[in-house]
């Protein structure tokens, strides 16, 4: 059976130190991530594009950091839904 | 073969104010016989080639469809058939709208190359059924990214209120039609605000349905799982009848709801009583005193005296940024791949950031969004409604890179919509209702639960009785106005030529 349990919210020290791994992941190696992400997916980055590329993608992170430091329940279903 | 027409009468528009005129007006007066289809439509023509160098609303004006219809609804009158309750009501339409004919650009240089759409869209083909005449297709932000109503393949759609001002986005030129006075009735999509935006910047009225209430189908999507359709117009009466029209289960939109129409219209004049109104507090309290005032104004007309907190709104529109994002992404993959020069650059990069982005937040942005609806949607059990701002700010100037929140500088284009992003995030009805503010108008948001449109039209309906919420005319709609019946042109053209078909 599933446990309705959430998990214990994560204390106020973890989840600053998940924001600034987020912001340091996305800060330091940003332009990285985006050279070699862009070459998997046969994406063509103009060198020109890269900063404003960079610019959006540590925007991104920095929001997804937010997200990331909540705490939800193993068994949190996503919300879109599939109808058969 | 020419119709035989009841009367050989086309208003001279310098003459008549046909602009000022609602839809609803305009039906009855159609209906009745004091006007007819034809001169309706030849004087909104006029007005959109007179006024749209300067708004630059319009990407093609489909003159030769509207004059054809037309002449089919007063053959109809003229036989005493029925035209449908919005007999002669001019409208048009964001240019994600497929229009039989013609390529359905969403603001992009890239789907000029696509064929003509075979058919129109569905919300189209509803109201036409009704009796509305489609006047052509309107400018947007490219692929309805955007809060600006800037566009750097058609330009920026201009704001009726002060051309130097941006529109907002992404339906700029559904509001900008609107407001200045062009068609009193235009369609928009809105993903994370693109109706309630344009709308609040441009002060006028919009509805954003319930997710999955309108089918979508024949319109160029964004995201999925965010994209609502809804009408902009100068009155709720307006809104609301154009909402009941195109009401209706639709088996090829997979998330359109099989439910009942439920008509709203007859329903408008019962006003706010017995409805309990609360104003939503933290996230969405805002430090510009104007924007302050108009949620101030708005509260203190329905009696809305208590707060409530809408929880984790600022996580909610974070989680609706990367969901947009990736998203979005993940729908242009091959055009980023084969032609990202073509894009408008700042859309372009959002773009290419959102296809790197790591799925596991994606997916944990998706599992948010379901914990968030199940803690927003007990709110509306001792409430009816929600009032928020719809913009942190009155309309920014054209190019403005930056807007000042509180006591930090936010950039415009992604910002714009940091009110409206936590609410579209889980499908809520939304009426953006107006505030006549000079020399800027501003918009408030009032919100209700899932499925209760009625509700939030009843409200902005109480409110515009109450003169509290109003679509004024622009000054540049009576400067421009004067100059015309002056016989001067208009001397401020800035807007790229119209594609006229």
């Amino acid at each position: 059976m599933k446990s309705k349990t959430r998990k214990k919210p994560k204390s106020a020290s973890s989840k600053r130190k998940a924001l600034r791994l987020s912001k340091t992941r996305a800060g330091s190696s940003g332009a990285t991530l985006v050279a070699d992400a862009a070459r998997a997916l046969g994406l063509p980055i103009d060198p020109a594009w890269e900063a404003g590329v960079t610019f959006n993608l540590q925007l991104i992170m920095r929001h997804a950091a937010l997200v990331d430091e909540f705490a939800l329940s193993d068994e949190a279903e996503p919300a879109p839904v599939f109808r058969a | 073969m020419r119709p035989n027409r009841r009367r050989c009468f086309v208003p001279n528009a310098a003459k008549t104010d046909l602009a000022g005129m609602t839809a609803s007006a305009i039906a009855a007066a159609v209906s009745s016989g004091q006007i007819d289809a034809v001169g309706m439509v030849e004087a909104a023509l006029v007005r959109i080639r007179e006024r749209d160098q300067e708004f630059n609303s319009f990407t093609t004006v489909t003159e030769q469809r509207a004059r054809l219809r037309a002449q089919a609804i007063d053959v109809k009158l003229a036989r005493g058939e029925a035209v449908g309750p919005l007999a002669g009501v001019p409208f048009a339409v964001k240019n994600l709208f497929d229009i039989a004919g013609i390529p359905t650009l969403a603001g992009s240089k890239i789907n000029r190359d696509n064929p003509p759409a075979g058919r129109d869209a569905t919300l189209i083909e509803r109201l036409e059924r009704a009796g509305a005449i489609l006047l052509g297709a309107l400018n947007m932000g490219e692929y309805a990214y955007d809060f600006t109503g800037e566009n750097v393949h058609y330009g920026a759609a201009r704001n009726p209120h002060d051309l130097d001002r941006m529109s907002g986005g992404s339906s700029s030129g559904s509001a900008v039609a609107v407001a200045g006075g062009l068609v009193p009735l235009t369609l928009g999509s809105d993903t994370n605000g693109s109706i309630r935006v344009p709308s609040s910047l441009c002060g006028i009225f919009g509805l954003k349905p319930t997710y999955g209430r309108l089918s979508r189908v024949g319109t160029f999507p964004f995201v999925a799982s965010l994209d609502h359709l809804g009408p902009l117009a100068r009155t709720v009466r307006d809104l609301a009848l154009a909402y009941d029209i195109m009401q209706g289960f639709d088996a090829d939109d997979p998330v359109c709801a099989d439910r009942p129409v439920e008509p709203v219209t007859p329903l408008l004049e019962m006003g706010s009583e017995g409805l309990r109104v609360a104003v939503a507090s933290d996230y969405f309290k805002c430090e510009n005193v104007v924007v302050r005032s108009a949620v101030e104004r708005v509260a203190a007309a329905l009696n809305a005296n208590r707060e409530i907190e809408i929880p984790e709104a600022r996580r909610a529109r974070s989680a609706a940024f990367i969901v947009t994002a990736t998203e979005g992404a993940s729908l242009h993959l091959n055009r980023l791949r084969s032609r990202a020069r073509n894009f408008d650059p700042a859309v372009r990069d959002r773009f290419l950031a959102g296809a790197i982005a790591p799925a596991s937040l994606i997916v944990k942005a998706q599992k948010f969004r379901r914990w968030y609806r199940a803690r927003v949607l007990p709110l509306f059990e001792t409430i009816d409604a929600i009032l928020a701002p719809a913009t942190p700010c009155t309309a920014p100037f054209i190019g403005q890179q930056t807007f000042t929140y509180g006591d930090v500088e936010l950039p415009v284009r992604a910002n714009l919509g940091l009110y409206t992003q936590p609410i579209s995030f889980i499908g809520l009805p939304v009426v953006a209702a107006p505030v006549p503010f000079k020399p800027l108008p501003l918009g408030v948001q009032i919100i209700a639960a899932p499925w209760r449109e009625d509700v939030a039209l009843r409200l902005a309906h109480a409110l515009e009785s109450m003169g509290v919420a109003a679509a004024t005319s622009p000054a540049s709609q009576i400067e421009t106005s004067l100059r015309t019946a002056n016989g001067n042109r208009p001397t401020r053209g800035r807007g790229r030529s119209q594609n006229r078909i």
